[in-house]
């Protein structure tokens, strides 16, 4: 009978529901997520590796930016790549799907920060540091909306954090002009809540970071005023942010990162790698080379008219195979360059030809220019000076993805890639998302 | 026949009456009936005479000798040597071991096949152990109803794709429970070392020598007493154990033998290739509008080298790299086992080691197992006893699938013919992304090594008569330890990566506490009851260690110990059971029977709100056989029917934390440029009622035994509904995630199986019995909230009311004869072919399967012969879509040989449209084109054996030759129709880079002393 009192122990034990209890050891959870300092800081940190996710700044992001202007060609096989060459995305592409899901993933951490801190209950927490922790993360939020907006127009704005998965049902796509609202909304609130940087750390937002961003907004918005005014900003502060020389030293050694030529680029590590340089590096280098210079770029490039010294943004293979070599460090711990003192040089130059300052938009064209070893450029007219400063992002930003935006936003697509299609001037709502929400339309010509 | 016997008997009479004549005159008759049997075959021992019983039973012996020596053969009955002589002649024959009387291992217990109400399949391990796949779960293929076993690739080792009765879940698993000895045993691959997409099968670390028996419980009467592990069916594995009162018996077997693919692919010559993307060139500068575009295209690339070309089409060299890749494969096995048992004490033990080579370089599978099983008497009332199997199985791996970096069947395959491999200056040449195959051959060092544990521990005690009261303590332990290094050779370890390494310990460990309480009661001969109870608790913790090093001093440094970067990561996660079930059973008079099950589980797995639940089933027999009007009816020996109805559930596959809403701590960023710091991020949105998965089953069933179960028909019929669905459904991504786990789909499977067993022939020479299976089983999701798209590019996409395993296209009509153009159907007719016109079209799933063995024998000589098939499955060949790519990836992929059927000029009839760079011809990726029909009927295997029984001090042995995969019957284009890129479950009948399985040729020896 002893075996019997056994079993009713064993059955005791087992009906105890903290057996039915188990808690993972590598994960928290929800409503503990937040609570003090350290767990604000932490969340922070959080957003920031969104941001620098694979799927946003980490690559695919990226790689709209470069792939769909005119200086790579892709090697590859797979037809998704080339469709943004040719311009002809199709909205069941997978690479613009993980794009939008990692820019709302970044924006409910985001959000997950801004509605948390303030009221969080903790002494050791200062007002500065509550601000700091808010400011950031409303700048991450800002350059995420910026990001969708260019890309794919007006979208659906989202600004709690998601607590279960039917928060967020229902929500219409906002128009392009509110949603570029919500971005300078965000610029505004974060400018106050941060503070100037004492030493320059441009991995981290401050308030130069939002100036910065805030330049590139009004370039976009055709706001010259207050472009340059932004853009002069962050160029005056020359303790911090300098255009070095030569080119590569803001890419080369492989020690060089954070240097004075960023405003703001993001951090990698061996642990959280940049996935980038597999699809840049020939096979010799470990990489595939699918996305390669095009013969166009690298002509430019090498022409020491044009190029100057950015032609040591190439590599050529032992079999003669040019490569792009901005992103080739092993461990892949190359930074993803968000902005760039240049072009805040080039917003300003830019921002005053538009506003017929043309001596003073000269003087920053020329000023990236004697950077890259060339003279002094000759363009004398504002069209000519607006078509030098267009040249010159391309080079200067030859692997850095500005250059399709830069087409879509000056209306020079149509001429310089033969796109006259308006319509292809955002990319499709990815298919799935418009299965999955009801709420969501699709961007007409999809 | 019949002329021969009187013959016989003619011939044996003249021989009597030559000298003094003595005849016996008997009757043979059953000894339970004691009906006289008619047509029963007597041989007569130390003669070759043979005579037959006549209609009533009568036999005569006409000869010299007093007393006659018989062997005595009869289907249905046990075959008997008896002695006869004039004043005892009379022959009784006992009843041999019919179907009905099988014990059959049910969940908790045993029961005779006559006593079912369930749908069970009972598979002889000794009938299939000589196919050489190393998992015993491939050798079923063919062999039971309603369970569909395909092999995904020819790499030994690997997992096989299993399902019994169709397919119940999408994110959940959907495999069977596996229990052996008792033990519920993980089937979920430790692998974490990219393969290409494949998986290693934890059943390959079981031996199939050790296997006595195993059973396949289909149907929820069965199954229920599993509850929420319970819907996918389980396969209960019985291992070999020793007999009491017995001598010691050694079993020796030794084979060896060859593999080797036996069809490859069909590739273009370097000569073919280039006109292909010359044509391609050609063509896309007559479409090509943009000034880009006609630079682009302006220059054929193959002309000559003096004007910047890679030569003229007719100087290109072919080389052969498929060739060097696959090689004819060793394949070596030794089994010894040694059986016996005294009075109190029975014992098995066994060893085993097997050693197969992929016919992939440098893949191979070795298994060093041991097993001891042992059982004692501790008195009359208690046994006490041990299952003990370890096992050591070692892999070479290697990436055969997808994926450029390391991966030899792509470098092998996909990289154009034409393109050397060694360049100018002799250093080995990369193409297309692919690693240089020779350099991966020679430094291939991808290593797995599996330590796996599986034993039990019972105590069996009788409390009281017919009242029995079991104990059981069980673990699974498996420790998975992986390891690669990519030297700077390689692509993965080139500069500067300088020599890549990576070590993973994954460590999976069950442990399982059972009690059960048995109590059984016969009232009157009449009523029959059993009823038992029991409990079970069982944990299981599966835990990881990763370590990754890069920056290697030289290539003789391998350890990360010796890299300059090393990162780390660890992973840890738990899961609980806690459970209580019952049986009860009541038959009267053998005629009617019935069964009650019920489990309820709790599971640490779901939603705060949903931690248990309860599977109820019941089942019926009817045995029509037993009624007055079938009892005296001599041809039909036995009829059943039998119809069941239960709910189960299914809880495996999914991730321990599903139902929790969690953040995680991976998310680390610097504060400033000096290094990270800890950061973390939403992981998953918590699901407070997430819940197990819910299939109801019914199944009804006849059993039939026609002339004295010299035909044996085994019919079902079922439906299987299943709701609640865990699914990972995805969500919107404006709320940050993708998905969550809810439970909101349904799915139906309904179908048939047909089983028949026949004995041909019965003689005491020759013997002949056929096996013949067909099932078939319809799919449908009923219900799902959003499609679900599956695999890159979303070739395969799960939507309501279509089947799982469907193909998601674009149809590709035909090639216009005038244009060469391929015309796709414009679904949605809006003039233009864009997503919306995606279809489902085709599905991987089959409409029929099954198998056909037979067993034949004649004197020593054995043949054993097994055919599988199945029928209406289809294959999407993405090793074709890359290898017709048309020239739009040039030198970056290989063009199959079938490229050359394209359209080249009006009238041209095909189907493979014309080479150019714009319109969908070929940048429409999800083309219908490359879905082909991939039915099959396979000879699986070949066995002739012939055994030796008068050696001395030897009690038999025999030796004997299995051919495997000898044919393969099928429309596919590919190599082998049963291929799987993948080990995503939602995924079947993809084929890239997927190895052929072999055929095989292996000579054995097996020595019993």
């Amino acid at each position: 009978m002893k075996t019997l009192q056994y079993i009713l122990l064993l059955i005791t034990l087992t009906g105890c529901n903290k057996f039915l209890e188990v808690k993972p050891k590598d994960s928290i959870p929800d409503d503990v997520a937040i609570v003090d300092k350290a767990s604000a800081q932490a969340a922070l940190r959080g957003v920031y590796r969104g941001l620098a996710s694979d799927g946003y700044y980490g690559n695919s992001f990226q790689s709209i930016g470069y792939l769909s202007g005119d200086n790579v060609q892709w090697t590859g096989s797979q037809s998704i790549v080339q469709q943004f060459i040719e311009h002809k995305v199709r909205s069941d592409n997978a690479t613009v799907a993980s794009i939008w899901v990692a820019i709302y993933a970044t924006i409910n951490k985001a959000n997950h920060v801004i509605a948390n801190v303030p009221g969080l209950n903790d002494a050791s927490l200062t007002t500065a540091e509550r601000n700091q922790l808010i400011g950031e993360a409303l700048f991450i939020r800002a350059l995420a909306y910026f990001d969708l907006a260019r890309t794919w127009g007006g979208v659906q704005i989202v600004l709690t954090p998601t607590l279960s998965s039917a928060d967020k049902k229902g929500i219409k796509r906002s128009t392009l002009a509110q949603t570029y609202a919500q971005v300078l909304a965000d610029l505004e609130a974060a400018e106050p809540l941060l503070t100037l940087p004492t030493t320059q750390n441009p991995v981290r937002a401050n308030k130069e970071t939002v100036w910065a961003l805030r330049a590139r907004f009004h370039l976009y918005q055709k706001e010259w005023a207050l472009a340059e005014t932004y853009a002069g900003k962050v160029i005056s502060n020359t303790t911090n942010y300098q255009l070095l020389k030569p080119f590569s030293s803001f890419f080369t050694p492989a020690s060089a990162v954070a240097t004075k030529e960023s405003v703001f680029e993001l951090s990698y590590s061996a642990t959280y790698t940049n996935s980038h340089r597999g699809q840049w590096q020939p096979p010799a280098n470990g990489g595939t080379r699918q996305i390669a210079p095009n013969n166009a770029v690298i002509a430019l490039l090498n022409d020491p008219l044009t190029g100057g010294t950015r032609s040591t943004l190439l590599g050529k293979t032992v079999a003669g195979l040019w490569y792009a070599n901005l992103y080739y460090r092993s461990p892949a711990t190359d930074p993803a360059y968000i902005i760039r003192i240049a072009e805040l040089y080039l917003i300003r130059a830019e921002a005053r030809a538009n506003q017929e300052k043309l001596p003073e938009s000269k003087q920053d064209l020329d000023a990236v220019r004697d950077r890259t070893g060339l003279t002094g450029s000759s363009a004398a007219t504002k069209a000519d000076l607006l078509l030098a400063i267009e040249n010159e992002r391309r080079l200067e930003f030859a692997f850095e993805p500005h250059r399709w935006y830069d087409l879509i936003r000056t209306g020079r697509a149509g001429t310089v890639l033969n796109l006259t299609d308006p319509l292809r001037y955002v990319l499709p709502i990815p298919a799935n998302e418009l299965t999955i929400d009801p709420a969501l339309e699709p961007n007409e010509g999809y | 026949m019949k002329q021969f016997y009187v013959f016989l008997l003619l011939f044996s009479s003249y021989n009597a009456w030559a000298q003094q004549a003595q005849t016996v005159t008997g009757t043979v008759t059953d000894a339970v009936s004691k009906q006289p049997l008619a047509g029963v075959s007597i041989f007569i021992k130390g003669t070759n005479k043979e005579i037959v019983s006549d209609a009533e039973g009568k036999y005569t012996l006409s000869g010299t000798a007093k007393e006659y020596v018989l062997f005595v053969s009869f289907l249905g009955y046990q075959n008997q040597d008896v002695k006869v002589n004039p004043a005892n002649a009379h022959i009784s024959l006992q009843p041999g071991n019919r179907t009905i009387d099988e014990i059959v291992v049910v969940g908790y217990g045993t029961q005779k096949r006559k006593n079912l109400t369930s749908a069970i399949s009972s598979v002889n391990a000794a009938e299939v152990k000589d196919i050489p796949v190393a998992g015993f779960n491939e050798q079923l293929q063919g062999k039971a109803s309603g369970v569909q076993i395909n092999s995904n690739t020819g790499i030994p080792g690997d997992g096989a794709f299993v399902r019994v009765r169709g397919t119940t879940s999408i994110n959940a698993s959907n495999d069977p429970l596996y229990i052996v000895d008792g033990v519920f045993i993980n089937n979920t691959s430790l692998q974490t070392v990219n393969s290409g997409g494949r998986a290693t099968s934890p059943i390959a670390d079981i031996n199939p020598n050790d296997i006595k028996n195993i059973e396949i419980l289909k149907d929820a009467s069965a199954t229920a007493i599993y509850g929420a592990r319970g819907a996918n069916g389980v396969v209960i594995i019985t291992t070999k154990r020793g007999n009491f009162n017995s001598k010691p018996t050694v079993s020796i077997n030794y084979s060896t033998g060859w593999a080797k693919a036996p069809e490859l692919w069909d590739l273009t010559t370097g000569p073919q290739h280039a006109t292909l993307v010359n044509e391609f060139y050609a063509n896309s500068l007559a479409d090509a509008t943009s000034a880009a575009d006609k630079t682009k295209y302006a220059l054929p690339p193959f002309r000559p080298v003096s004007q910047g070309g890679r030569g003229l089409p007719e100087e290109q060299k072919t080389y052969d790299r498929l060739d060097k890749l696959f090689r004819t494969a060793r394949i070596n096995n030794y089994d010894l086992s040694l059986s016996g048992g005294g009075k109190g004490t029975k014992y098995f033990i066994g060893a085993s080691y097997t050693d197969q080579e992929a016919i992939v370089k440098p893949l191979s599978f070795n298994r060093g197992s041991f097993r001891l099983n042992v059982d004692h008497k501790v008195s009359d009332k208690v046994m006490v006893g041990v299952s003990n199997g370890i096992t050591r199985s070692y892999r070479k791996q290697g990436r055969t699938g997808d994926g450029p970096a390391g991966g030899m069947l792509q470098s092998a395959l996909h990289t154009p013919t034409y393109l050397p491999e060694v360049n100018a200056d002799g250093t080995p040449a990369r193409w297309a992304g692919f690693d240089n195959l020779q350099v991966l051959i020679d430094n291939y060092d991808v290593n797995t090594t599996s330590l796996r544990y599986i034993g039990n521990l019972y105590v069996d005690a009788e409390l009281l008569p017919g009242l029995k009261f079991r104990s059981s303590w069980s673990l699974d332990y498996n420790n998975y330890d992986e390891s690669e290094y990519w030297n700077d050779q390689t692509q993965l370890g080139a500069a500067p990566t300088n020599g890549l390494a990576t070590s993973n310990i994954t460590q999976n460990s069950t442990w399982i506490n059972e009690q059960t309480l048995s109590w059984r009661k016969n009232i009157g001969n009449k009523h029959d009851f059993g009823i038992l109870i029991g409990n079970t608790i069982q944990s299981n913790i599966t835990k990881s260690t990763f370590a990754q090093g890069s920056g290697f001093p030289s290539n003789s440094f391998t350890l990360i110990s010796a890299a300059a970067t090393r990162t780390a990561s660890q992973t840890w996660t738990k899961s609980n059971l806690t459970s209580f079930f019952s049986r009860i059973d009541y038959s009267y008079a053998d005629k009617y029977v019935f069964e009650f099950t019920i489990r309820a589980d709790g599971s640490s797995r779901f939603g705060e709100n949903r931690k248990f639940g309860y599977f109820p089933a019941i089942g019926a027999g009817w045995r029509i056989k037993e009624e007055p009007f079938l009892k005296e009816f001599d041809a039909i020996s036995d009829l059943k029917f039998r119809v069941s109805a239960g709910l189960t559930g299914n809880q495996n596959g999914i991730n321990n934390f599903a139902a929790q809403g969690n953040w995680t701590g991976g998310a680390g960023y610097p504060d400033n440029s000096s290094g990270d710091k800890p950061g973390t991020a939403p992981q998953q949105l918590a699901n407070p009622d997430l819940q197990w998965e819910k299939t109801r089953q019914l199944n009804a069933g006849v059993d039939l035994g026609i002339l004295r179960d010299r035909v044996n028909i085994e019919f079902n019929v079922y439906s299987k509904y299943t709701t609640d669905n865990l699914l990972q459904l995805p969500v919107s991504a404006i709320t940050g995630f993708t998905s969550y786990y809810a439970n909101e789909g349904e799915i139906s499977n309904k179908g048939f199986e047909l089983a028949i067993n026949t004995t041909n022939i019965k003689t005491r020479d020759f013997n002949w019995t056929t096996s013949f299976n067909i099932s078939r089983n319809v799919n449908k999701v009923e219900k799902l909230p959003i499609p679900i798209n599956q695999y890159s590019r979303d070739w395969v996409r799960i939507q309501e009311g279509s089947s799982l395993y469907s193909f998601w296209l674009y149809k590709q009509l035909y090639v216009d004869p005038q244009t060469g153009n391929a015309v796709f159907e414009d679904v949605v007719k809006d003039g233009s072919i864009n997503v919306a016109d995606r279809q489902i079209l085709g599905n991987a799933a089959p409409d029929f399967f099954g198998g056909l063995s037979n067993t034949l024998s004649y004197k020593g000589f054995d043949l054993g012969l097994l055919i599988s098939y199945q029928y209406g499955n289809d294959i999407f060949n993405l090793n074709r879509f890359f290898g017709e790519g048309g020239g739009t990836r040039d030198a970056n992929r290989v063009l199959f040989a079938s490229q050359l059927k394209r359209w080249q000029k009006p009238g041209d009839v095909t189907d493979v449209p014309r080479l150019t760079a714009f319109g969908n011809n070929y940048t429409l990726e999800q083309n219908s084109r490359f879905l082909e029909d991939g039915s099959f009927l396979k000879l699986r295997t070949l066995t002739l054996g012939y055994t030796l029984s008068k050696i001395p001090k030897v009690q038999a042995v025999r030796i004997y030759f299995t051919g495997s995969n000898l044919l393969t019957f099928t429309n596919y284009s590919g190599p082998d129709p049963e291929v799987n890129v993948t080990s995503n479950q939602n995924i079947q009948g993809l084929d890239i880079g997927t190895p052929p399985q072999p055929r095989s040729f292996q000579f054995g020896i097996n020595v019993t002393l």
